[in-house]
């Protein structure tokens, strides 16, 4: 046997590698299992503390202004939810289809939910499949709400407050908000902004431009 | 360390052009050691004189396949992040037979034609010209077969997908398929060595 073989030509040799290799392959069946990762614990656990991971809502509303595209916007919630209204820019991937959602791994990935767990659930699930940059959008879709859309002061806010508020009145205003001024007890009905989704939102892509591969 | 290096952003885009170059540079130097930069060579494989360009490409295939699903199994590429083209079947079955045609004719295809002109061969020149005057004929008729160019969208659409096998098996099967083909090139060149003497 051991004679056989070693008579054999090389490219025969050669051939008979592949046979064993191929015959492996079968017993090994699918390299696309995307469910299990090896993961760092210690190196997530020093990341988790960090605070340079969490952007907060006006950052964020500069981004938009500016027309940033090195970054993904995520929208962690539902789709009804989402539908109903989402911050401009964002693309709705629930939790549970993150890891089939193509997210550039080159790209910011800026996660926001209801609140800051979920988006940290969603953020230890990205950190592990070795996403590079995450951030969490700090209190998610309820800062947006509070902070940019409708905007409050009282009406005995100090001079640096009201030019501080003035600022953000300009903001609310491009992003369809209505500032409220002075104490609104009686919680009148504030209506969202209407937002149309995008009529084919590109789950790969964050802005950019397109990069097209293959031959 | 993990691959696809570029889409775990190990070098920007700029980066990937020059690796692009290198890549290129060293594709372009495998296909001329092949023979690929003949146009003898490669026309004969459409005549079953010379299977060389069978062989070439089918070692390719199954070396990259065996590399890439290995790699992919151990960990190390993240398979799920390499790019595959939608298949549209009809268009690509259309586009294959021109590019066939011109292969047999012009005795290159795209790519063996700037190895065979970094060697210096005159025809080559000339086929590179053929490409580009394609490519100009068909970005000024691109407005009127658009509709065409992306009809019967498969999606993206691999051989496990298709024949509902895994991909282990898969792989199996194209490793069977290369050495069967390897054994009937030898097999009929030998045939047809015979036929060319008895002439």
């Amino acid at each position: 046997m051991k004679n056989y073989i070693m008579n054999l030509s090389g490219s025969k040799k050669l051939a008979m590698v592949g046979l064993v290799l191929g015959l492996v392959a079968v017993l090994l069946g699918n390299p696309y299992d995307n469910t299990y990762a090896k993961v760092n614990v210690k190196a997530l656990s020093v990341e988790s503390i960090r605070d340079s991971e969490i952007i907060n809502v006006k950052e964020l509303t500069e981004w938009i202004i500016e027309g940033k595209v090195d970054y993904s916007l995520v929208d962690l919630r539902d789709e009804e939810a989402y539908k109903e209204y989402f911050i401009p820019t964002a693309v709705n991937i629930p939790t549970s289809k993150l890891l089939e959602s193509n997210l550039m791994r080159n790209l910011k990935i800026l996660l926001y939910c209801e609140n800051n767990i979920k988006a940290a659930q969603a953020w230890f699930v990205l950190k592990s499949k070795d996403y590079k940059s995450v951030y969490i959008l700090n209190d998610g879709i309820d800062a947006w709400k509070d902070e940019i859309l409708f905007p409050k002061i009282s009406e005995n806010a100090s001079a640096n407050e009201k030019l501080e508020f003035d600022k953000m009145v300009e903001v609310s205003k491009f992003f369809g908000g209505s500032p409220q001024v002075g104490e609104t007890g009686s919680k009148k009905e504030i209506t969202m902004p209407k937002i149309e989704i995008p009529a084919a939102v590109p789950m790969n892509t964050g802005g950019g431009k397109p990069k097209r591969e293959g031959c | 360390m993990n691959a696809p290096f570029y889409k775990f952003d190990l070098f920007g885009f700029d980066v990937s052009l020059i690796i692009a170059f290198v890549i290129g540079i060293g594709f372009g130097f495998a296909l001329e050691r092949g023979g690929f930069g003949s146009a003898r060579i490669l026309a004969a494989q459409f005549y079953f004189t010379n299977m060389r360009v069978l062989k070439v490409m089918f070692t390719a295939i199954v070396t990259a396949m065996l590399g890439v699903f290995y790699l992919s199994f151990i960990g190390y590429l993240d398979l799920s992040l390499v790019y595959i083209s939608d298949t549209y079947i009809i268009p690509q079955v259309v586009g294959g037979l021109i590019l066939g045609m011109g292969f047999i004719i012009g005795g290159y295809c795209p790519g063996t034609s700037f190895v065979a002109f970094s060697t210096g061969k005159k025809d080559a020149v000339f086929f590179i010209l053929g490409v580009t005057f394609g490519v100009f004929i068909f970005a000024e008729l691109y407005p009127f077969i658009e509709v065409f160019y992306y009809s019967t969208n498969m999606g993206r659409v691999t051989l496990p997908d298709f024949f509902g096998l895994s991909y282990g098996m898969v792989v199996f099967l194209v490793v069977l398929m290369a050495l069967g083909a390897f054994a009937a090139a030898e097999w009929g060149e030998r045939v047809m060595a015979k036929k060319g003497e008895s002439k």
